[in-house]
Parts: C-alpha cells; structure tokens; sequence
C-alpha cells in the first residue's frame, strides 16, 4: 500500500480522537500518571546509585583499613610508630563538621604523601597541583553539586561553626556529595583533632600491627550500595505498583477506543487496507501516544523525585550513613529506559486491543459490542489465572517459610505480586457474582433488579478500573499498618532502650576517668552506666555459620536498665537472662540471630585481642535501624577481653532533678572537662532525632501510596466518562417508560458505591495480608527485624470510606451530566437506534 | 629576565619531583620530550624569597650536615660500588630530598599544635643493583614538627640522622670525629613484589671535600649555583638482601650533600652527572648541563663543570676548558635514547676514558623519572662510580 494511503488511514484513525478528546486526554492521562511515578522513582535509584558507585570508588572504599579495638582515634604516635618501623599506612582524619548554616558535612583530611598510589584518590579527579593541596590556603575537593550549594558565587566563604573557613573549593566530579576532602593539615584545623582517626593501608600489603588495632579488609567494609539494596527496592517495588495502576488505566481507555472504532476499522478493512497494516497502524498509534505519555510522565518523574529526594537522601544517611545527593544525577539510561518501560506497558496495555483488531471480522457488522458476549467466558478464564496466581503465590510462601528470612527479598516481593494479581484478577468474576446475587434477592423491586443486571454489563469495562482501586486500596492499607506499627514498637523500644536521662560520650580513656569520678560524685546523678564498643570476628562455628564481622557493646547490666531494654527471645523469663549476661553470657541482637541463625542457648565464638572468647547466648533483642549484626557482653568483659575503656556513659538522673538536670550537667560538664556541645546528649533530643528520621523515611512510602491511590481514582472517574454516552442509550428507554432522571441518577450512583464496596471489602483482607507479607518477609529480609504486625481499624475505616468516596466523586461528574441532559437529546437516543 | 635566572645541575631530582607529581592530575609527568620547553623537575624556578647560594658563604661542620630549611632544595645523596664474596659488582643508592614548598616566613618552622602544617616535604629513594634487576623504592613525607618526638622524615645534626619512615643514614662517629667519618645506612623496600634492601656501614678514609669555590658550585655562566660538598672516600661492608637472601658485600661510596635554592634555567632541560673512584685513589666528579651554555653569550651549548679530588683530598675545580664530555654511544632505555658509554677527558691531568654503564636497564621509575646507575672506567685511569642523567 502507498504511504499516501496509509497516511490517510492513519489520519481516519486519528480522528476518532479528535471527535472523542476525553479518550485521548484519559490515555494520556493514565500513561503519564504511570511513567511519572515509576520513573519518579527509578530517578531516586539512579541517583543513589550514581552516589554509592561515588563513593565506592574513593579511595577509602578500595583501601583496608586499620582501627583501633575500641574505636577511638588511632593517634598521631600509633601512626608514627609504625611508619618508622616501615609499616606503608596512610592516616586520615576524619569528622563532621557544621557550617555557620547549620548544614551538617563530613570531612576526610589525608595525607597525599602516604596514600597508597594505585588508590582511587588520583581517579578522583582534580586539575591543581599537590603544592596547592598541601599548602595554606590549602584546597576542598568536592563534589559538583555539594560544591555549587556551598559556593554559590566565586566570593562565597563557607565557615565551620567553629569559625574557621573551608579553604577554597576544587570540583572533583567523581567525589560522592556532601563529602570534603581536604589535606590533614587543613582538616585538623576545621575539626580541631589532631590524631588521625584511622589508617588506611593497600591491600595485598602485610603490615604488623600492635596490638591495640585491626584491620578491616576492604572488601568487608560494608559498601553502601549492598547495604541499601533493599531499600531501593522497595522503593522500586512501589514505582512498579503505580505503573501497573497506570496500566490498567490505559488498559481500559484502550479497550473503549477500540470498540467504539470497530465500525472505523471495518470500513478500512472494507476499503482494502490490509489487517497487516492495520495492526501496523494501531502499533504506529500506541507508540505515538507513548511516546507523549512517557515523555510527559519523564519529566514529572525528574519533578517528583525532587521532590522526594531530600527525604531520601536523609533517610538513607540516618539509616545506613550512606550519602546520597540532593541533587539528581540521571545518566542516559534512565531516560531511555523510562520511555522503554513506558512503550512495553502500552505495547502490553495494548496488546488485546491489537489482538481482536487483527482478527476483526469484516462480515460481522451487526455486533458492534462484539466482545460483551465474551465477557462470560473472560470471566472464567480470570477466575482461574486470578487462582493459579494465588496457588504460585501459596507456592512462594511455602518457599519463602524454608529459605533463610534474610534471603528472601525479591522472592518475596514476587509473592506479593502475585497474591496482588490473583486478587485483581478474582475480582470481577465475583464482582458478577455479587451482582448476579443481588438481582435475584431483589426479584421484587424493579428498578433494582435492572440496576444489577445493568451493572453486570458495565462491568467488562468498570472492572480494570477497579481492580485497579482494589490494588490501591490494598497497597494503601498494607504499608499503613506496616507503617503504624513500626511507629508503636518503634516509640516502645526507643523509651524502653534508652533508660538514661542523659549520654555523654568520651573523648579519651584519662578523661573518661576523670569524668566517671566526678559524675558519681554529683548529687544529681543517681546511677552511671558505661558503654564501651568494639569490633571484632564473629568465628565460624563447626560448619554452622560463616565467620562475619560484628560489633561488640558493652553495657552496664544496672537494675534501671535491665528493667526496661527490650528483648524478644530468651530461655526462660528476661530475669533470668538478664542474671545469665550479667554472669556472663551474651545477646545478640535480631539482625545477627536473623542473619546467623544463632538463637538463646547456642553458643557464639569471638576473636579478641586476648584470644578467642566463646560465650552462651542469653538472649536475642530488637535493634531497629541498625543495619549490622552486634553482640552484647556487659562493659567489664568488653573492657577487659578487647582492651577498651568506655566510650560513653549512661547517666540516670537522681528523682526530681530529670526535668531541670540535664542542661545544668551539662552546663557543669562543660564547664569542668571542656568537651564539646555534641558530647552531652539529652535523650530526649535523641528520641525526637530517631522518630523524625522514621517518619521521614515512611512519608516516602506514604506519599507513593496516596498518589497510586489517586491514579486508581483517576482510573475510575476515566472509564466511567468514557462511557457516559453509551450510558445514555440504555438509560434512555428506562426515562422513555416513566422513571425520573432522579432515581436514574441515584441508581447509578448505587451502583457504583455497591461495585465500590465489594472492591473495598475485597481490599481489607488483601491488605491485612500485605501487611503481613510486609512485616514477616519484607522487613526481615529488607533491613534484618521483624515487627509485631498491628490492625488499625479506625484506618481500615478511613481507607474504605475514601474508596468510597473516590467512586462516588468519580460517579458523580457523569451522574451530573445525565441529570443535566435534556429530554430532547435521550429522545434522540431512539433516533439513532 | 635572563641574566638573574639561573639553572642547576644534577642532583636535584628531589626537588621539584614533588611538585610535578603534583602534576595537574596526580599522573605521573608526561614523558619530558613532551615537555621540551621546561626545565627537569621544574628545578628552574626563580629563588624568591628563599635564602640564595652565594659564594663565600662559609660551610661549618657538623652544623651543614643539618638541613637548610631556608633553601628551596636540598639533599643527601649517597651512592655505592659494592661486591660480593663471588666478585659480583652491585650498586646501591640511598637518596633523602627535602624540598621547601614556601619561603622562610611564610610559615613557622617552630613546633605547634597544628604537626601536620609544614611547608617542608620530604622523598626518599632507594635502589639496589645486580647485574640481572635493578630494584627501586620510594617514599614520601611531610616535615612535621613534634617537639617530643621523632617525626616521620627528617635530619638531625647531633648526633646526626638522617631518615624517611624506616630508611635511614646514621652516624656512628666518636665525639672527636666528623660526623660522616662513620655511618651506617639502612633501606628495605618492595619493587614489583620482591623484596630488597640493605644494611651497609661507611668508614670514610679521607676528608670531606668542597667543590667549586670553597663549597660554592657555580652551575652557569650567570653566577647562579649551589653549596655542595662530599665525602668520596667511604670504604663499605655490609650485606644486602633480596628476597630475604642476605649476601655479605664490600666496595666504596661516595656522599653528596648540596642544598640551593635556584635551579636549571629556562633553556636547561637535563643533567648528566658523573662521581668516579678510579684505581689510583682520584676521585672526579663531573657534571654537564645540557643548555644554558658555557657563558651567558652562548645559551645553546652545555654548561660542563667538574672536580678533581686527590688522594689525600685536595680538590681542583675543573671548568669547561679543562673537562670535556662526550657521549659515544645511545641505548634506548624505557622509551628513551639514553647515553650509556661516555668519553670523558682532562688533557691536563692526561686522563682519557671510557665510562660505560654497567646495564643499560637502570631506570628509575619513580614519581619523576630519571637514569641512576653503576659505571665501569677504563682507559687511561680504570676504575668505577655511578652516573646519573635526567631529562631524557
């Protein structure tokens, strides 16, 4: 066929729209809501991940590093001693830093002298020379975008709150954001340290340590990217859900232009254009509006993800201390991949359409609403895709229950996808059945009975937009009780864990002496309780567990504290735990008993700077946000078997003196012992830090979910106008034998809330479900503790009340029109019939 | 412009390495034919506010074995002729550069608590020759100034040391010798995985030596130069080790010390640096600029400079009149056309020889790299020493 022909039939096939520009709006409608959000979402990874790939390739994150065991500054003596004994380390001096501002940045001061050459530092771009780095005013690297925040303009002099000014900035793309990177020298200056705060050695190089230090290969350094695998797929998990919401509603907006173009796509059949060229139009058609789509959803994706970002970026400092910047960095791929993403999801959305065009037949003229008489037969295949989704689902779950909890991410997102889809997919079949139901109940009441049967044929097309809802609603409800119920524990264990009224960290072992002698001293400090840290080996057990590294605390087992820290699993009652670590034994916490599969009674091997330790476990408890497994031991074993002094104290208030006590300790400590603003904390302030950081990182998941609730409502109020017009045909007779437009109305408006209802109603048993697929599987594998899982009914009601409300909203707009129509215009209706 | 500008001689490869390295991009410098127009390691910068080499500016002893922060470059510069118990002629280098990276005043040299500010940096070279490898370390340091403790590199005069992390030349004089009468130095390193280094103590059985005018070496037809002096006549045992092979040793050394502030000028784009004990006792060290001419008049022709030293260790400055150095033969070394065999004669002395590199592999790829190797003489006066060249 000539172009000139196809040109013109494409342009007859267009102009469908242009006769119907509510379809076209809907289609483009659904597709942006789709590619916005999953792409929104897509730009937060991509963004990440270019900040981890950043970050692993500093140098730090290729070089093994040498600590000391109690996790104090390594000292400028230790690193002498060993550089003149030959020993090639390297010192870096890191810390945080708070600008004039308040924005908070960390700071690596190295030696370039020293480092290891082969090390990414030289990769980390940069076009000055060493005598510019090493020398006064000295130089900041940084990154691109951390550097055009801090130095808006050439005369901008960012100040540390101590007063000493950043030195002057140098952009090395290749640095992770909101990272300084300067000489030692100038970096002393700004953190007012002296010591380097670790060594950093090459890897295949064998250095002798004393005794006092470890080192830490770096391929055990936990890079971000691995530990925050799960939280990006979560986030990917809830961009994917959007998308298919989007889908569906394009799904539907599809199907309604088809039909309606059946006649169109006859005549062309008829006039000799071949049903090849046909399909090949409609493909050239779905591509065209995907590409809008998609293009439009792109760049509402960059804005959205802005948007998030920040919360993002905070939430995975606070949780995993991986930085990430405020800034999105979108590489190619993701623009390509976005519009890939969008095209597949039309090409797919559209598939059935495309399919029953190709097989149009060109004789059968009389049956326009061909596929209604199929939707009988549809229904029954749904309802046995909808089980065999559910069996696979069962199937998983059963899997899953054997699998390792901390394996089964992705397996478990699978399972919830599929319980997701053999849900959607159940509901229209009963969605019939309950309408089929209802009109043989109400035999008696006419106009009831019509508006079931009526509504049992609406429903081939009602039902993609509210499966759609059903999906929403459920993911709506599921992440809300996760969400809530992290909240409850969470604000538990956070009041039962931090039992002192104040911490106070150490700077050093004499200080912390001196400290503890003279806060007992005090009338109002009722109780000190050390802490101490290290680092050590968890040893392979015979065969059992592989060797891991973990951190040790060292806690004080004081009456006020055993009282109330929380634990989840223990021998016998948490008394006799708690009698058992103080006598010796150990806990661990979830994430390690998860991980490890260690649990109470079993026994844990730990290498130690005085030998290898082997210890009975007591007891497991929660250690929420932590993504690292830890042993407990009580601070005198820690001190004495890793040779560390305590790094900070615990500090319980006498009665009465909580309320006023706090700022004048730390007036007086500041006062006597000189240590810095940060070294005082009041728990309280700890409290609000660590729930700001949850909320802020489930506002993300809750934003996502209401807005995927809004594309479903979308997907309502879209279908239902498109077929406002077919509407008025059936409605038509019923007005032309006596029933007012008011109880026409208001039957549809039945009708829709019923159809609502029953999706509704299908939504709390999916979501509670969700919920617990959330929790049991999600969490544990995703960040290592498992939650209590919580009901709300009160949200449970909410939900449902706004699923109805979403229907009736969307019901109403037609239920307008209709009241507005004339009678002139429905006596027309028998015209054109 | 010119006539205060200067250049330099050999040595320096201390110096401005550091600087280069530097380089824009923490690369290793571009290979210097593709930097034609500057001077080796950036040794022509102008002095500044740097303290300058003048002549009859008086060496005290031990004082000057100390450093001379004051001045931009500086190094102590030891290099050996060993042998074996089977006769194998082996070759060590142990090199300590300091290098000023501000002028006197703008920062303080006293201890503070900032000990990672300092305007002094420090690099250290170490190499061990055989006839089959030639094995070659290098470290880096800043000065630090730690009023309680050793830092990490530096020099002390009493009792003399001086060292770089672990590597370190030490004197083992008695009260009433110099200092450089007797030492010991020390070096381990790695070079492409194999271990090596060396443990050698050096008696000296001459005096020290001041070449040029009284320890004032003029380096161009401008005036500009350097203070240098040597101890040529270190007699060597010891052993070394290669792969945790030790192998006892014995053979001769030769200690530089010279310390400037102004370098190579802008036309000096290399060195070629000649010490040699020949079998009669002389010692000679020669050099040759290449550029910057003979006389101010002449800038494209080398500047070629030396120092006859007796025996008994009178020492007779040779000019470019009196010393002529001609390269014979090139060998193409690490991508370079590298002068390997050298005819070098003092007709007034009647000496006419041949110096030839042992191995022509004696590359030193270092941060900035440069030719550092054993030579054997023959001709007129037989015997041996080490030669050097740089910018090649």
């Amino acid at each position: 066929m000539r172009m000139a022909a196809l040109g013109v039939a494409l342009t007859a096939l267009l102009s469908h729209y242009r006769r119907h520009p509510g379809q076209l709006a809907m289609l483009l409608l659904g597709l942006w809501v789709a590619s916005a959000l999953w792409s929104g979402v897509q730009a937060i990874n991509a963004s990440a991940r270019d900040s981890y790939a950043r970050a692993e390739s500093l140098f730090s994150a290729q070089l093994d590093r040498i600590e000391r065991r109690d996790g104090q500054p390594v000292g400028l003596d230790a690193y002498l001693d060993l550089r003149l004994t030959g020993q090639p380390v390297s010192p870096v001096l890191e810390g945080r830093i708070t600008l004039s501002d308040g924005s908070r940045l960390d700071v690596t001061g190295i030696d370039p002298l020293t480092l290891p050459l082969d090390s990414g530092f030289r990769t980390a771009g940069g076009d000055q020379s060493l005598t510019q780095f090493l020398q006064p005013p000295y130089l900041t690297r940084v990154a691109p975008e951390t550097h055009a925040r801090l130095w808006p303009s050439d005369e901008s002099t960012p100040t540390a709150d101590n007063g000493t000014p950043l030195p002057p900035p140098q952009v090395a793309s290749e640095l992770p954001p909101d990272l300084l990177i300067m000489d030692i020298a100038a970096a002393q200056a700004l953190l007012g340290r002296s010591g380097p705060s670790h060594l950093l050695v090459a890897p295949d190089t064998e250095v002798a340590l004393p005794e006092g230090l470890r080192r830490t290969q770096a391929v055990n350094l936990a890079a971000p990217g691995q530990l925050t695998d799960s939280f990006h797929l979560n986030l990917t998990a809830m961009g994917l859900l959007a998308l298919v919401v989007g889908l569906l509603i394009v799904h539907a907006a599809l199907s309604l232009t088809l039909e309606q173009r059946l006649g169109l796509l006859r005549t062309l059949r008829a006039l000799g254009v071949s049903g090849r060229a046909l399909v090949g139009l409609l493909v050239g058609e779905l591509l065209l509006l995907g590409l809008l789509g998609g293009g439009l959803g792109l760049l509402s994706g960059v804005w959205l993800a802005k948007w998030l970002l920040p919360d993002v970026a905070a939430s995975l400092d606070a949780l995993y201390d991986a930085r990430v910047g405020q800034a999105l960095a979108l590489p190619g791929y993701y623009w390509l991949g976005g519009l890939a993403v969008t095209f597949g999801g039309v090409i797919t959305a559209g598939f059935g359409t495309l399919w029953r065009a190709a097989r149009l037949d060109v004789l059968s003229l009389g049956r326009a609403q061909a596929w209604r008489g199929q939707f009988q037969r549809q229904l029954k295949r749904m309802a046995i895709a909808g089980t065999l989704a559910w069996l696979v689902a069962l199937g998983l779950w059963g899997w899953l229950s054997q699998l390792p909890p901390a394996e089964g991410l992705a397996l478990g997102f699978t399972m919830i996808a599929a319980l997701l889809l053999g849900s959607a997919l159940w509901l229209p079949p009963l969605l019939a059945c309950v309408a089929s139901g209802v009109e043989r109940a109400l035999r008696h009441r006419p106009l009831a009975q019509w508006a079931s049967a009526d509504l049992q044929l609406q429903l081939p097309r009602l039902s993609v937009a509210m499966m759609a809802l059903l999906l929403a609603l459920s993911a709506n409800l599921g992440v809300g009780s996760m969400v809530g119920g992290f909240r409850l524990t969470f604000l538990d264990w956070l009041d039962q864990r931090l039992v002192a009224d104040v911490y106070l960290s150490v700077p050093d072992r004499d200080t912390g002496e001196d400290l503890a002698e003279w806060l007992v001293a005090q009338p109002e400090v009722a109780a000190l309780l050390p802490r101490s840290r290290a680092e050590t080996t968890l040893n392979a057990a015979k065969g059992q567990i592989p060797s891991r590294e973990v951190a040790v605390y060292g806690i004080t087992p004081h009456p006020s504290l055993t009282a109330h820290w929380p634990l989840k699993a223990q021998l016998d009652t948490p008394e006799t735990a708690w009698d058992a670590f103080t006598a010796g034994d150990a806990l661990i916490n979830e994430q390690l008993a998860l991980a490890s599969g260690l649990a109470p009674g079993d026994r844990l091997e730990l290498a130690s700077p005085t030998g290898p330790i082997e210890r009975r476990i007591a007891a497991v408890y929660p250690d929420y946000g932590n993504p690292r497994g830890e042993v407990t031991l009580t601070q005198a074993d820690v001190s004495q078997r890793f040779r560390t002094a305590p790094d900070s104290f615990g500090i319980i208030l006498a009665e009465g003196s909580a309320a006023t006590g706090v700022d004048t300790l730390r007036e007086r400590i500041n006062q006597r012992f000189g240590l810095g603003r940060d070294s005082v904390i009041d728990q309280r302030d700890l409290k609000t830090q660590a729930t700001t950081l949850f909320e802020r990182t489930f506002a993300i998941t809750r934003a996502l979910t209401v807005l995927t609730l809004g594309v479903a409502g979308l997907a309502l109020l879209t279908s239902l106008l498109a077929q406002t017009a077919q509407r008025r045909a059936q409605l038509a007779p019923l007005w032309a034998i006596g029933v007012a437009r008011r109880p026409l109305v208001a039957t549809g408006l039945f009708q829709l809330g019923g159809a609502a209802c029953v999706t509704a109603l299908l939504a709390v048993p999916l979501g509670i479900a969700l919920a617990g697929c959330l929790v049991a599987i999600i969490n544990v594998a995703a960040f290592g503790w498992r939650l209590p899982l919580h009901v709300f009914p009160g949200q449970i009601a909410a939900t449902l009340g706004l699923a109805l409300g979403a229907a009736l909203l969307a019901a109403l707009w037609p239920a307008w029109r209709l009241w507005r129509t004339s009678p002139r215009e429905l006596l027309t209706e028998f015209d054109t019939q | 412009m010119t006539s205060t500008f200067r250049r330099l001689r050999w040595l320096a490869l201390g110096a401005g390495l550091l600087l280069l390295i530097a380089l824009a991009t923490w690369q290793l410098a571009p290979p210097p034919h593709e930097r034609s127009s500057e001077s080796f390691a950036g040794l022509g910068e102008a002095a500044g506010d740097y303290a300058q080499a003048r002549p009859g500016t008086p060496l005290a002893f031990p004082a000057d074995h100390g450093p001379h922060p004051d001045y931009r470059i500086e190094w102590w510069y030891l290099t050996a002729n060993l042998e074996d118990e089977a006769g194998t002629p082996l070759g060590i280098q142990w090199t300590l550069f300091r290098q000023a990276l501000a002028p006197p005043g703008a920062r303080s040299d006293e201890p503070t608590d900032a000990p990672w500010a300092s305007r002094q940096l420090w690099m250290a070279h170490a190499a061990l020759s055989t006839p089959q490898q030639h094995l070659v370390g290098e470290r880096f340091a800043r000065g630090m100034s730690l009023p309680e403790r050793r830092a990490q590199a530096g020099v002390t005069v009493s009792p003399f040391t001086a060292w770089l992390d672990h590597w370190q030349l030490e004197s083992l004089a008695g009260e009433s010798e110099d200092a450089f009468d007797h030492l010991r130095v020390s070096a381990q390193a790695e070079d492409a995985g194999q271990s090596f280094g060396y443990r050698l103590e050096l008696e000296a059985e001459g005096p020290l030596v001041r070449h040029g005018d009284d320890g004032f070496s003029q380096k161009s037809a401008d005036g500009q130069g350097s203070l240098y002096y040597s101890q040529p006549f270190f007699q060597v045992s010891g052993e070394i080790e290669i792969d945790g092979e030790t192998r006892p040793v014995t053979g001769q050394a030769w200690l530089d010390r010279e310390w400037s502030s102004q370098l190579l000028g802008a036309n000096q784009h290399g060195w070629d640096w000649f010490s040699l004990h020949l079998d009669d006792g002389t010692k000679l060290m020669a050099f040759r600029l290449r550029g910057g001419g003979q006389s101010s008049d002449d800038p494209s022709g080398h500047y070629v400079s030396g120092s006859w030293i007796t025996p008994e260790g009178e020492l007779t400055a040779l000019d470019g009149d009196m010393l002529h150095l001609e390269p014979l033969e090139r060998r193409e070394v690490a991508g370079r056309q590298v002068p390997t065999r050298w005819q070098l004669t003092v007709p007034e002395r009647g000496l006419d020889i041949e110096v030839t590199a042992r191995q022509a592999e004696r590359w030193m790829d270092t941060a900035f790299p440069y030719w550092e190797g054993d030579v054997s003489v023959t001709g007129s006066h037989p015997g041996q020493g080490y030669l050097e060249m740089t910018g090649y």
